[in-house]
This record gives C-alpha cells, sequence and structure tokens, in this order.
C-alpha cells in the first residue's frame, strides 16, 4: 500500500523531529515523569495513605497520582503537541506546500494522529513502570483491559480536539500557550494534582463537563485492586467520546491548510 | 503497447486562460486576462506588487478559485485538482518554509513519497546542486540554499509543469546565476517553466515569451526578444562621428530619423539590419571606422517600468 507507506513516511518524520527538539522532550516527556517523581514522594512523606474516588472506590495516593498523571501526559503528547505543531507546520507553509503534491490530505493527519498516540502510549508505558517498581503500583488484572481501553479512548479524544483546537489558533505562540495552559488548568478541576474529594464541589461540577476529568477518573478506577467488575463507567466512556465527536466535527470543517495569521 | 498509447497525452497547450476574472468582494484582482503558455516552454509573468500575480498563480495551481473566465492546466481545470493532475505539477511556492530540524535529503526523500514516479533523490539534490549540504539540517542553509531546497521539492516528482515563483528574490548575482542555469536545465529536460519574477533581466534571460500584468490585466505579451519591437520600441544605432564622415551623408542613407548630440549619432530604427548594412557600406566606400558603434535593442525593465508606472515595483 502506498498510501500507508506514506503514513509511515510522515510519522517518521515528525517523530525525528519531536526527538530533536530538546525542549519538546524535556516539555512532553521529562516533565509529567518528574511530577510523578515528586507528587509520590510528597505524598509517601506525608504518610498520607489512600483517597475515596466520586465513585466510592479507594485508592492508594500512589495509584491515584500515578493514573493521573498519565492523564495528563497523555493529553500533553497528543491534545498539546498536535495544537502546537499542526498551528506552526501550518503558519510556516508547510500545510500548504503539502497540499500541492499528490499527497492525500488523509495521510498526514493519520501520520500525525500516529505520532502523537505512539507518544502518549509510550508514556504510559514509562509512568506505569516507574509508578509500579517504585512506587508499589499495583496493575490489577481484572480492570487493566478497561485501564487501556480508556488510555486509547483519551488519546482519540485529545488527538480529536488537539486538532479542532487548530481552528481557533493563528499562531504557533497562541497554540503553544492556550494547549498546555489548557491542560494544566483542566488538570486541577480533574483531580490530577489535587484528590477530588478535597476539591470544592462547583469547582468538581465544572470539572465534569471536561474530558480530561474522565480519563483521570477512569484511570484511577482501573488501577486500584477495589474497583469491582472491568472497571469500565459508561458515564465516563460516553463523555469521552461525545467530546472525541465534536472535535472531530470542528476538525474537519474547519481545519485549514494555509496559513492564518497573515489573512485580512 | 496499443497504437493509442503512444499518443501524447499531453497537449501542445500547456496552460490556457481565457477571461480570467478574480474579486474579493468589490475589488477586482483580476479583470479579465488570456494567455497561452505552450509546452515545453518557459513563460516569464512580470507583475508588480499586489498587481494580482498571487491571485492569478494560485488559481492555476490549484489553491484559489476563480470568479470568472476558463482555465486549463494540463488540460484540467485547477479548481478541481486531482491527485493524477498534481504528479504532473511541480510547486516552488513563496514563503513556504521547511521543517528546519529535516535534513536537506530526508525532506526531498518524504516528498518524493507523495509522487507516482518520483526523480531519484541523489540525482535531485545534485541537480539543485546541494550535494555537499545533503546531510545538513534546513535550518543551518543559507537563504539561497534554502530556495534550491524548494526548487528540489518542486521537481523530485519529475512533473510536466513547474510553477516558479520567484525564484531567486534575495539571491547575491552568483547564486542567481546557478538558478538560471538550473532552469536552463529543467528547460533542456522538456520542461514546461511558469515563471514569476522581480527581475526583468531574469525573464529576459530565462523566458521565450513574457506576460506583463498591470492592475489585473496584461498590458503586454510577446516574445521575450519581440516584446519592445510589438510596443513599438526600436532597436537603437548609436556610434560617433570623427570627420570622416558628416551627419548628412547618414540622413541620406538612414531609414530613420537621425538625432545628433555633439557628435554622436543615434538612430532609432524600426529596419536595424537594413540601416546597419546601409551604414556600414558607406564606412566601407569611405574605408573609415564607425567609432563606438553599438545595436541596443529595446530594454525590457524601461518598458516593464513605464507600463508599470504609479504602481510598487
Amino acid at each position: 500500500m502506498k498510501d500507508r507507506g506514506i503514513v509511515l513516511a510522515q510519522a517518521r518524520m515528525a517523530i525525528l523531529v519531536a526527538l530533536r527538539t530538546p525542549r519538546a522532550i524535556l516539555f512532553t516527556v521529562a516533565f509529567p515523569l518528574i511530577l510523578l517523581v515528586l507528587f509520590n514522594s510528597i505524598f509517601i512523606k506525608s504518610g498520607d495513605n489512600g483517597t475515596t474516588l466520586p465513585n466510592d472506590v479507594r485508592i492508594s495516593a500512589q495509584a491515584y497520582f500515578t493514573a493521573g498523571i498519565v492523564a495528563y501526559a497523555v493529553a500533553l503528547s497528543t491534545f498539546t503537541t498536535l495544537a502546537v505543531s499542526l498551528t506552526t507546520q501550518r503558519e510556516n507553509g508547510q500545510l500548504k506546500r503539502y497540499r500541492g503534491t499528490p499527497m492525500p490530505p488523509w495521510t498526514f493527519i493519520a501520520a500525525q494522529i500516529t505520532r502523537a498516540t505512539a507518544q502518549a502510549l509510550l508514556m504510559t508505558a514509562v509512568l506505569l513502570g516507574v509508578g509500579a517498581l517504585a512506587y508499589g503500583v499495583p496493575i490489577p488484572t481484572s480492570t487493566f483491559p478497561a485501564f487501556v481501553l480508556y488510555v486509547v479512548l483519551g488519546t482519540a479524544t485529545c488527538c480529536s480536539l488537539g486538532i479542532a483546537l487548530t481552528a481557533f489558533t493563528t499562531t504557533p505562540d497562541s497554540a503553544s500557550t492556550i494547549a498546555p495552559f489548557t491542560v494544566v488548568i483542566l488538570a486541577f478541576f480533574s483531580g490530577i494534582w489535587i484528590p477530588v474529594d478535597q476539591l470544592p464541589q462547583w469547582l468538581e461540577t465544572v470539572g465534569k463537563i471536561f474530558p480530561l476529568y474522565h480519563l483521570a477518573l477512569g484511570l484511577q478506577t482501573t488501577l486500584s485492586p477495589s474497583a469491582k467488575g472491568s472497571g469500565l463507567d459508561l458515564q465516563n466512556v460516553l463523555v469521552l467520546a461525545l467530546w472525541a465527536i465534536a472535535g472531530a466535527r470542528i476538525a474537519s470543517k474547519r481545519f485549514h491548510w494555509e496559513p492564518q495569521a497573515a489573512r485580512a | 503497447m496499443k497504437l493509442w498509447d503512444s499518443v501524447p497525452l499531453v497537449s501542445e497547450v500547456a496552460i490556457s486562460v481565457s477571461g480570467l476574472r478574480k474579486s474579493y468582494g468589490e475589488h477586482e484582482a483580476v479583470s479579465g486576462i488570456d494567455f497561452e503558455v505552450a509546452a515545453g516552454e518557459v513563460f516569464g509573468f512580470r507583475v508588480p506588487n499586489g498587481a494580482g500575480k498571487t491571485t492569478t498563480i494560485e488559481i492555476l495551481e490549484g489553491y484559489r478559485e476563480r470568479s470568472g473566465g476558463e482555465v486549463a492546466v494540463l488540460g484540467v481545470d485547477p479548481a478541481s485538482p486531482t491527485r493524477a493532475w498534481r504528479n504532473r505539477v511541480g510547486l516552488v511556492l513563496q514563503e513556504c518554509e521547511l521543517d528546519p530540524l529535516w535534513t536537506v535529503r530526508e525532506a526531498i526523500a518524504l516528498f518524493a513519497r507523495f509522487y507516482a514516479a518520483p526523480r531519484p533523490v541523489a540525482e535531485t539534490i545534485e541537480l539543485v546542486g546541494l550535494g555537499d549540504k545533503r546531510d545538513a539540517r534546513i535550518g543551518t542553509l543559507s537563504g539561497g540554499q534554502k530556495r534550491r531546497v524548494d526548487v528540489a521539492i518542486g521537481i523530485v516528482g519529475d512533473p510536466d509543469l513547474i510553477f516558479l515563483d520567484e525564484p531567486t528574490t534575495g539571491f547575491d548575482p552568483t547564486a542567481r546565476r546557478e538558478a538560471w542555469n538550473m532552469i536552463e536545465g529543467l528547460k533542456a529536460l522538456g520542461k514546461t517553466v511558469f515563471l514569476t519574477t522581480h527581475y526583468m533581466d531574469e525573464a529576459q534571460h530565462l523566458a521565450d515569451r513574457v506576460a506583463i500584468l498591470r492592475g489585473g490585466r496584461i498590458v503586454a505579451q510577446g516574445r521575450t526578444g519581440e516584446l519592445g519591437e510589438s510596443l513599438g520600441r526600436r532597436t537603437v544605432i548609436g556610434f560617433t562621428l570623427d570627420g570622416g564622415l558628416g551627419v548628412e551623408e547618414v540622413r541620406a542613407r538612414a531609414s530613420a530619423p537621425v538625432q545628433l548630440a555633439g557628435n554622436r549619432v543615434e538612430i532609432e530604427t524600426e529596419q536595424p539590419q537594413r540601416d546597419l548594412y546601409a551604414l556600414l557600406g558607406l564606412a566601407a566606400e569611405r574605408g573609415i571606422v564607425l567609432e563606438e558603434l553599438e545595436v541596443r535593442r529595446p530594454n525590457l525593465e524601461d518598458i516593464f517600468l513605464e507600463l508599470t508606472r504609479g504602481e510598487g515595483g
């Protein structure tokens, strides 16, 4: 399949660019790892060893923060990197150039999603591995399939929203401000930095509107040995899916291939 | 191979434009232009800034829709570009960067993948003269070298028709000469080249035919060498009188009025060959030399400036 070869070649180029950008590696790979170590160190020292999720599942502090930071890393790897790199490539004319070639447009989008997904899965594996080995985070076999499903669904949702965001960012600067800022703030609303049971009610209510809350809750639930059944919650799945569809609709209607900043 | 396979798909006309119009709201950027580009020729398009250049070229390239008129590029309406058509058209755009972290070879190899029958990557790199920079990152290249990467990407698909949008803007004289050689090389390969340029000498040097656009209309077009004559500009024959010859004798032989400034004679003639023959014959009869003899063809840059006066250069 020639077109699949085009997708792989473009994904490879995108990965090369990421590997050659130390700032990006620091921000999207090292940063979540540092946070994982910091959070686990702080909460082990303070002796705080557990919290109750909104669905009444008990979870250790280590598993709670590891799962939350996986959600954060997935959002950084997909939503943020896609919004920034697509806006940058659009504004410097690279996308316009692609459109002047026989390259099928879908192959480019597919390649960018492939790159982001690879990064999200790699980060998940690394964070989970560090959590399990260094902090004894359990990986329950009964709920692990649901954990993987949440990672995949969260990746899809965040990719979709990252591409959709480029409809509103006119410069690389605006993308690289808005996208990470959104994720950091939403992480507060989603119980990633501070456990949900310690948040004021209104903060949690607002958080529930957004997908990151449901991704974090789903991952936390499925990483807790006391979760019942598969650990899959219909509400989490539904909210993530709805955001994925909304993002895809905006992206398919309002994605631009030509620079937007210079336009009158 | 069946008989009809040998019938060329390419018509003799590479680009055909008639009555092309494009409006943005009230403003009409292109107001009905007509021209044809024959297969295998270099067509120069000389436009002052903001006079409809980008609009016209982007309509031909399949980036913009037109408001009216007929356009066929390689026999296809560029308003609905197909993958097969894109395979045959190479673009060298203005103001399009490439990722500075890619190497020259990586970038060209990536674009080669998009085409059905690309030119070999190594050969393309050599063709644009970047052999010694093939593993350099694009971000480390000079402006001229980056432009060569642009050109390499434009030709790596081995297209039949190449749009070169100001390929040498910002080049130093040496780099421009090299770029000219490369464009002549494309022509030698039988490619059709649509060239826009800010430099009239570039059009004069490279183009078989030139069109000059002003205010959204074509104000002159024709073969590069004949454009001046077709606009009523004449060739000037000049020399210096040094006593062996009187101006009246020159007037008697010349077909056109003779201007005298000091002892410098200038004849603006429609028949340069006839007049030269007569004057050289006269000099030979007298056994004298026509001092500082020069024959000046109409200068395209002068014509362009005159035609586009009052607009940006």
